[in-house]
């Protein structure tokens, strides 16, 4: 005869569970974060290494440019004229080197702020605006990135937990696309919520799979680099933390959206 | 020969910015003839029909890996100096690359500017001196079979 767990087995296998799920989730986190540093790492790569470059050729050139000053011939002039037309475009790069940092820096910033459980009121368009910053690393010149903003209010909510929910679509919505591709996402306002919709023109999801993708625990990811919990922590941080939704529909080898819905007000205060 | 003929430099990479701030250095403190790609179909045709003492490119880009358009380079111009630039996440299969590939050197990115001179000042005398060796041996072989031709009349003359 088999013997039944009796109820003090069973809460202890229950908060084992528990704790076993926050540490996949932690995993899962310290993962995401991991490819996300390694992105913007290789982002900001190239733009620093221009700059420090292009410093030492302009130091260099104003050093020259000071002695054909001092001698005055003409082809000293020539030569510092010259030397200041290129001065000019590599401060001109640097400007645009120095921006693509700060836009990265910008985007990481949403996600400094400590997870308080205070609400705030945000534009999540605006907060859309610096997560898509994060993934230009990776998408740059592969795939296109459409964005429809709509007009929406204030949404009241954890901003830090929505951009987490909002990078976890947009990369594996990248991930899904193999080669080129076209990213679109866009905003509207329903009644009393927020719709944001992001869609991918990526393998899909199989009809199959469709089922245990936000059940948590499945993934078509290689083992270490998904841990499947990445969209059953956006299914809770959507229903259960905002009283929203999360959906998607797919077609395999056409693409998948996904569909977030976002009350604008929490009903937290109380009635009356 | 003791002269150096002018050194012919590409480098790849998929940032515009990257092509323009070395080339920028290179003009100024060399007399490198510098010829940048951001496409790497593009820096193939070029080596397909101009010769190259020496080809740097970034590893990560869009269409071509670095591994892959310096494995091309080395099919058509295996004299050319092959450098791949690398970021540091990258390094690992950068030195993987450098027996597969015949990787002269790799460089971290952000690079410094003399050192990637100084690179590719080796790299270009490496693939000049390479060039002058198989001209050599092959006017030494010409030389050689053309004594033997006059060898073989020689005896035939006098037999």
């Amino acid at each position: 005869m088999s013997q039944q767990p009796d109820a003090a087995e069973l809460d202890q296998l229950r908060a084992k569970a528990d704790r076993l799920a926050a540490q996949l989730a932690e995993e899962n986190k310290m993962a995401s974060i991991g490819r996300l540093l390694a992105s913007i790492v290789h982002e900001v790569n190239s733009p620093i290494g221009s700059i420090l470059s292009n410093n030492q050729v302009v130091l260099r050139s104003l050093e020259l440019m000071k002695s054909c000053l001092a001698s005055g011939d003409a082809a000293s002039l020539a030569k510092a004229k010259k030397l200041v037309e290129t001065c000019l475009s590599l401060t001109a790069i640097d400007k645009i080197a120095c921006e693509r940092i700060s836009d990265v820096v910008r985007g990481l910033k949403t996600f400094v702020r400590p997870d308080s459980s205070e609400l705030s009121k945000v534009n999540l368009n605006e907060q859309l605006q610096d997560t898509l910053k994060l993934t230009q690393g990776e998408f740059r010149q592969r795939i296109t990135v459409e964005t429809d903003f709509g007009e929406i209010p204030l949404v009241e909510c954890h901003a830090n937990m929505l951009n987490q929910v909002f990078l976890n679509i947009l990369v594996n919505a990248g991930q899904a696309i193999e080669g080129e591709g076209r990213i679109t996402v866009r905003t509207r306002l329903e009644g009393g919520s927020v719709h944001i919709s992001i869609g991918d023109t990526g393998h899909g999801i199989k009809p199959e799979d469709r089922p245990k993708v936000l059940a948590g625990g499945f993934t078509t990811k290689p083992v270490g680099v998904g841990t499947g919990l990445g969209l059953a922590l956006s299914k809770k941080i959507v229903e259960e933390i905002h009283g929203g939704s999360l959906s998607f529909e797919s077609e395999v080898g056409v693409g998948t959206t996904f569909h977030i819905v976002v009350p604008v007000e929490q009903a937290t205060k109380a009635a009356g | 020969m003791g002269t150096i003929e002018k050194a012919s430099v590409l480098i790849v990479d998929d940032e515009e910015m990257v092509i323009t701030s070395v080339r920028a250095y290179l003009e100024l403190e060399t007399n490198f003839e510098v010829h940048g790609f951001t496409e790497p179909e593009q820096a193939v045709k070029h080596l397909e029909n101009n010769l190259v003492d020496i080809a740097v490119s970034d590893y990560l880009m869009p269409r071509m890996s670095g591994i892959q358009f310096l494995t091309r380079a080395k099919q058509i111009q295996p004299e050319a100096s092959r450098v791949l630039l690398t970021g540091h996440a990258d390094k690992q299969s950068a030195i993987q690359a450098i027996n597969d590939v015949g990787l002269y050197q790799y460089v971290e990115k952000p690079w410094e500017n003399e050192q990637l001179l100084m690179i590719m000042q080796n790299g270009i005398e490496r693939a000049q001196l390479l060039r002058e060796l198989r001209e050599k041996v092959s006017e030494l072989s010409t030389a050689h079979s053309s004594l033997k031709d006059v060898q073989k009349r020689l005896l035939r003359a006098f037999l």
